[in-house]
């Protein structure tokens, strides 16, 4: 009688804990829901006062752009931007980390490469857009270079931070236990690089974006930078925010369930880490 | 049987600070462990009794002197229990047991047993982070067991946890050797943990130096039955007589 009683209310306890959690859940999307609305209407307020299409067109207007864009080349002109950003973006995370590595590891390498990565990091996108330019010209090639360089030493300096921040006590545990190098470094030393890897990435990703959009802006003839320059060229204020738009939704998208859902399943075991 | 055998050995660490003094861990030890036997070391802190374990294991390497764990002409197997659990927190609790390990399947079933034996059996899929320190610890000890060595070390292995924990993992300690009976080196500096679960118990003073080779002669043990020190400190023995015992080197009475 008293375990029937218990166990209800452990079971009423249950479900509103679940309840509780899906509230928070409600409200959070609401919240997200509400800042978009709120955005929206400024700009669409902020439109009727300035009331020219040719300087700020009205939400309406550029949804129209925006569905038409669709409909039409969207896709090549996306694709072709996002090839160059992946292939820079490749290229920064197999170069960036061995040089990461190297620089974690010895001090001496620490020293040699610390000061070159940092400059490399703190030169503005747009010297490597106008760089990439310079030395490439209209070409598949000078985003990807950019989109490279920009990246590099953020993945270069977070490998560096993980390495360092590898647990020697850990490394100790497997000596004691008769571990070789080789399962040292495979079962310590990546899994406790990999997450501070994909913060490098995280954090230059979107950076890598904005670069390479830029590069396509001077050297390109296809992409979204493309077409914003081109559409800017014509005039045409509603085609420009439609494609800013586009880039701004499909980066969030990618963000959200691409690179956010590989984190959540690569550290499932970091989740615990947090709470405990 | 595994042996233990310590020759002159010292250990001696670079100075923390510029221009500090180099720190002397162990000072030129000699000692000789061998048998099915459970000897502590006690001493306070810093007087080398990690480093000791350290040496052993191979993770530090001796500044003059030798130190060897041999099981008849091979070296011997290790076990290690660390003050904090050390497990990688990335792995599960049975994948954790079997990086250790070299062999396959038969390993796994091994992993469980131990786990089994110290009340773990249900988290073999959890992550460490989802168990309590306590937990944690038990996978530990239980990780050391599970490759069955030759030679256990233990480096205060509960200080970290709050008494009612340690006393039962003690307990679950007793009770593992018990069964298995390995040869056991186990830092403390809780003198009455020390009388509770050895044969032998060797004291380090503060330069690590031996200062007190203790063998204890109380076979059935646990703190419920009979006072195990005296009021000034002193393990009592069997017979219930008190005072400094002679130090005897090394002897074992079984």
């Amino acid at each position: 009688m008293t375990d029937t009683v218990a166990e209800s209310i452990q079971e009423l306890d249950q479900a509103q804990v679940l309840r509780t959690a899906a509230g928070s859940r409600r409200r959070r999307y609401l919240a997200v829901l509400l800042g978009w609305l709120v955005f929206i209407g400024l700009w669409w307020l902020l439109s009727l006062w300035v009331d020219s299409e040719a300087r700020l067109p009205s939400p309406g207007r550029v949804f129209q752009e925006i569905v038409i864009i669709l409909q039409g080349d969207f896709w090549t002109q996306f694709w072709a931007s996002i090839v160059r950003v992946v292939a820079g973006f490749l290229a920064a995370v197999l170069i960036g980390t061995p040089v990461g590595f190297f620089m974690g590891r010895s001090k001496y390498w620490g020293n040699f490469l610390q000061s070159p990565v940092i400059v490399a990091g703190s030169i503005p996108g747009l010297t490597y857009a106008v760089m990439a330019f310079v030395v490439f010209g209209i070409s598949f090639w000078g985003p990807v270079l950019a989109v490279g360089l920009i990246a590099m030493p953020y993945v270069a300096i977070n490998v560096a931070e993980g390495v360092r921040g590898v647990d020697r006590r850990l490394v100790e545990m497997s000596t004691a236990y008769g571990r070789n190098e080789t399962q040292v470094f495979r079962h310590v030393t990546v899994p406790s690089v990999l997450p501070f890897v994909f913060a490098g990435v995280r954090l230059s990703f979107s950076l890598a974006w904005k670069v390479g959009t830029l590069t396509e802006v001077f050297g390109s003839s296809k992409g979204i930078g493309f077409q914003i320059r081109r559409n800017y060229q014509l005039f045409n204020m509603p085609g420009v925010i439609a494609w800013v738009l586009l880039f701004v939704l499909f980066m969030l998208l990618i963000e959200r369930f691409i690179l956010v859902r590989l984190e959540r399943r690569l550290f499932r075991w970091r989740q615990w880490e947090r709470e405990a | 049987m595994a042996r233990v055998a310590i020759d002159r050995l010292s250990k001696t660490f670079p100075p923390p600070t510029k221009g500090g003094d180099p720190v002397v861990a162990i000072g030129d030890i000699s000692l000789d462990v061998e048998g099915n036997v459970f000897v502590s070391i006690v001493g306070p802190s810093g007087c080398g009794k990690s480093t000791l374990l350290n040496i052993l294991s191979g993770v530090e390497t001796p500044t003059r002197g030798s130190a060897s764990v041999t099981e008849g002409d091979r070296p011997a197997h290790l076990g290690y229990v660390f003050q904090d659990a050390r497990l990688l927190p990335w792995r599960t609790v049975m994948d954790n047991m079997m990086y250790v390990r070299d062999d396959g399947d038969a390993g796994a079933a091994k992993a469980a047993l131990y786990l089994d034996m110290v009340g773990l059996s249900h988290t073999h899929d959890m992550f460490p982070g989802q168990l309590s320190g306590g937990m944690q610890q038990r996978v530990g000890i239980a990780r050391a067991f599970s490759v069955e060595p030759d030679l256990l070390l233990m480096d205060e292995p509960f200080s970290h946890l709050d008494a009612i924990t340690a006393r039962s993992l003690r307990d679950h300690l007793q009770e593992l050797w018990s069964a298995t009976r390995k040869t056991v080196l186990f830092v403390t500096h809780d003198v009455v943990e020390a009388v509770q679960l050895s044969d032998r118990i060797i004291v380090l003073a503060p330069g690590g130096r031996i200062f007190d080779d203790i063998t204890i002669d109380l076979p059935p043990r646990s703190p419920r039955q009979k006072p195990l020190v005296s009021r000034r400190g002193w393990p009592l023995r069997a017979s219930g007589r008190r005072g400094p015992p002679p130090p005897s080197r090394g002897t074992r009475r079984r």
